[in-house]
């Protein structure tokens, strides 16, 4: 008995057996589910108007790193080229985007309306559990500044989740300019904002409550109930009412008319609002926006406007988009049923042409040739597959003999 | 409406769990004999119970198989996971501490120093904050121990009555940060399951400011 498991460890331990941590191979259904989901939500890209990109897998690690980025470098999976320069696995879609707009697409007529459909890979502690190798699948709206910009970018997101089969989801918008607004007036230190930023994102009530009983002022009143001013359209007048700051209203005033428009549009059951949407990140200029899909644990949409990234690579043009969580998305929809061959195609030789042509005649992925070598030997095969019909090729005639599968 | 799942952290945090519940008028008849039984369901309002260690708390609540827990703030700390923190429960209540052997000059050295833990990300995190490089060697339990055998220069360990310290020989000399029990959410059950998830918040919350 010990022998045995010690054998099985020492295969567990095999780099020969397992797939890298993070990474898994996909079979079949999995293969099925992801390519469906992907095929709907960019054939309503290209539907809308949007030209597909492709990026490197790898690029140099420089790329990602910027002042404002996001991604922890640990995230990354990092290596050495031949000149000893360092490189990453794609670990983001839209920064190499980025590049292209502030390079090849530099005087390419705007807007542009990019999409892409790839990989990236974000490296997680060990044995969380989490997908290191993640498909993403989103557009860039590039050079749309204002309303439309934005509106078309969440119209795009709700109808990407429908188009996708989604069930009950919700897309959450929010606004950078609402929590800016709001801290602009007070007199608290950069430090004070950052931990305030980091209570709301993580609606960490506690910590936050404590914080801000420091705090006076006209707007500490709406500070306080920040973390509290998430969902349906109320939420907007709500937070309006709440506070007399310009920006902050503005932001208020911003969001309802996306929403009126979208609702109008028949859209508007699918909103939701959450003005603690700050994100400890300064990556998003004005409109955030995520989606939640019942059935998954984590964010399956995420996007807004980010107008200062491409200006990093020389090129000053306002931009805002979303990715989807392919697979997340696709672990909340119905499990699909893979259709498996019924029907054998046995063919003498000099009559492989006919079988051909017999088998592509049939509904896709019902039937397969046969291998072997008498027709006898085809039928038992085929009993013992469980097939239900075998098509007997010979002679320029196609006969048929019916099976009854082994119950 | 569907039963949202609740993980509570196995021990005495469930104890404190339960005694929270009963006062907030929740059934814990099955959570109070739960035999072998892992998940419980309260008979007169919609949640299920789930009994687990601390950091697989966090575990089902990040990938949002439950939609909330309850586990202790050293265990969050140390975890570093993303959910909503959203109420200090209160009970469970203790505090992160460095300690050394009494009487030991902990910082009286340029030598690079040597802690042992249990929570090699929290330790990390403090010494960072003072800008001190130290080295860390994770211990499993009994912390104590280490710097009694010369591994380590001291410890950072949660501590409530100190009597355990005092009892091999050891002594604080910084208190980190306060620790309790706290009411954590996934984030997008918190935005999809919001009208239940708030009634619950509340609840427990107006409990609370009652005592």
């Amino acid at each position: 008995m010990i022998m045995i498991y010690e054998k099985d460890v020492m295969a567990l331990e095999s780099y020969k057996i397992r797939t890298p941590e993070g990474t898994r191979d996909r079979l079949f259904a999995e293969c099925v589910e992801r390519r469906s989901v992907q095929g709907a939500m960019t054939s309503l890209f290209k539907q809308r108007g949007y030209h597909e990109v492709i990026t490197p897998e790898v690029e140099y690690f420089d790329l990602f790193v910027r002042a404002k980025n996001p991604l922890p470098q640990k995230s990354m999976l990092k290596f050495v080229d031949r000149e000893g320069r360092l490189l990453v696995i794609r670990p983001d879609c839209t920064t190499p985007i980025a590049r292209i707009a502030a390079s090849r697409l530099r005087d390419a007529a705007l807007p542009q309306r990019l999409y892409y459909n790839q990989t990236i890979v974000r490296v997680n502690d060990t044995d969380t559990g989490s997908d290191s190798d993640i498909a993403q699948c989103g557009i860039e709206l590039i050079g749309a500044p204002g309303l439309k910009g934005d509106i078309e970018a969440v119209a795009m997101a709700v109808d990407t989740l429908r188009a996708a089969g989604a069930g009950h989801f919700y897309i959450e918008l929010g606004h950078v300019d609402f929590f800016a607004g709001l801290v602009a007036d007070l007199e608290i230190g950069k430090d004070s904002i950052k931990l305030l930023k980091s209570c709301i994102e993580a609606k960490n009530f506690t910590l936050y409550e404590e914080v801000i009983k420091s705090i006076s002022g006209s707007d500490a009143d709406c500070l306080r109930r920040l973390p509290y001013l998430f969902g349906g359209e109320e939420i907007l007048d709500e937070a309006y009412n709440l506070t007399d700051n310009t920006k902050a209203r503005a932001a208020v005033d911003y969001l309802r008319n996306i929403y009126f428009e979208l609702k109008a549009a028949g859209r508007g059951e699918y909103l939701r609002f959450d003005l603690g949407l700050v994100q400890s990140i300064d990556y998003y200029s004005g409109l955030v926006f995520r989606g939640y899909v019942e059935g998954a644990g984590n964010i399956v949409l995420a996007g807004g406007r980010y107008d200062e990234l491409i200006g990093d690579f020389g090129a000053d043009k306002p931009a805002t988009g979303f990715a989807v969580y392919v697979d997340s998305l696709v672990s909340c929809l119905p499990p699909v049923d893979m259709t498996m061959p019924d029907t054998h195609i046995y063919y003498e030789p000099g009559f492989l042409s006919t079988a051909l042509q017999l088998l592509d005649s049939l509904p896709k992925g019902t039937a397969v040739l046969s291998h072997c070598t008498s027709m006898s030997e085809a039928e038992s095969t085929a009993k013992n597959a469980g097939i239900k019909r075998l098509f007997i090729v010979s002679d320029s005639e196609i006969s048929e003999v019916r099976l009854n599968a082994k119950s | 409406m569907q039963n949202l799942k609740l993980a509570v952290t196995k021990g005495r945090l469930l104890e404190d769990s339960i005694r929270l519940f009963e006062k907030m008028g929740l059934d814990c008849d099955e959570l109070k004999s739960p035999g072998r039984r892992l998940i419980h369901g309260i008979s007169n309002y919609p949640l299920e119970i789930v009994m687990a260690k601390g950091p697989d708390v966090i575990t089902y609540v990040e990938h949002g198989v439950c939609a909330m827990g309850i586990v202790g703030k050293d265990t969050i700390m140390e975890q570093q996971s993303s959910f909503y923190e959203v109420l200090d429960l209160g009970f469970g209540a203790c505090r992160f501490a460095l300690a050394v052997k009494k009487g030991y000059d902990f910082y009286g050295s340029y030598k690079t120093r040597r802690v042992a833990t249990k929570y090699p990300n929290v330790t990390k995190g403090y010494f960072l904050s003072k800008g001190m490089d130290v080295s860390i060697i994770k211990i499993e339990g009994s912390v104590e121990i280490a710097p009694l055998l010369g591994l380590s220069d001291g410890i950072v360990d949660i501590v409530q009555t100190g009597n355990t310290l005092k009892a091999n020989g050891l002594e604080v000399i910084d208190d980190i940060c306060p620790v309790s029990a706290r009411l954590v959410i996934n984030t997008a059950a918190m935005k999809l399951y919001k009208t239940q998830i708030i009634d619950f918040i509340d609840k427990c919350k107006k409990t609370l400011d009652q005592k």
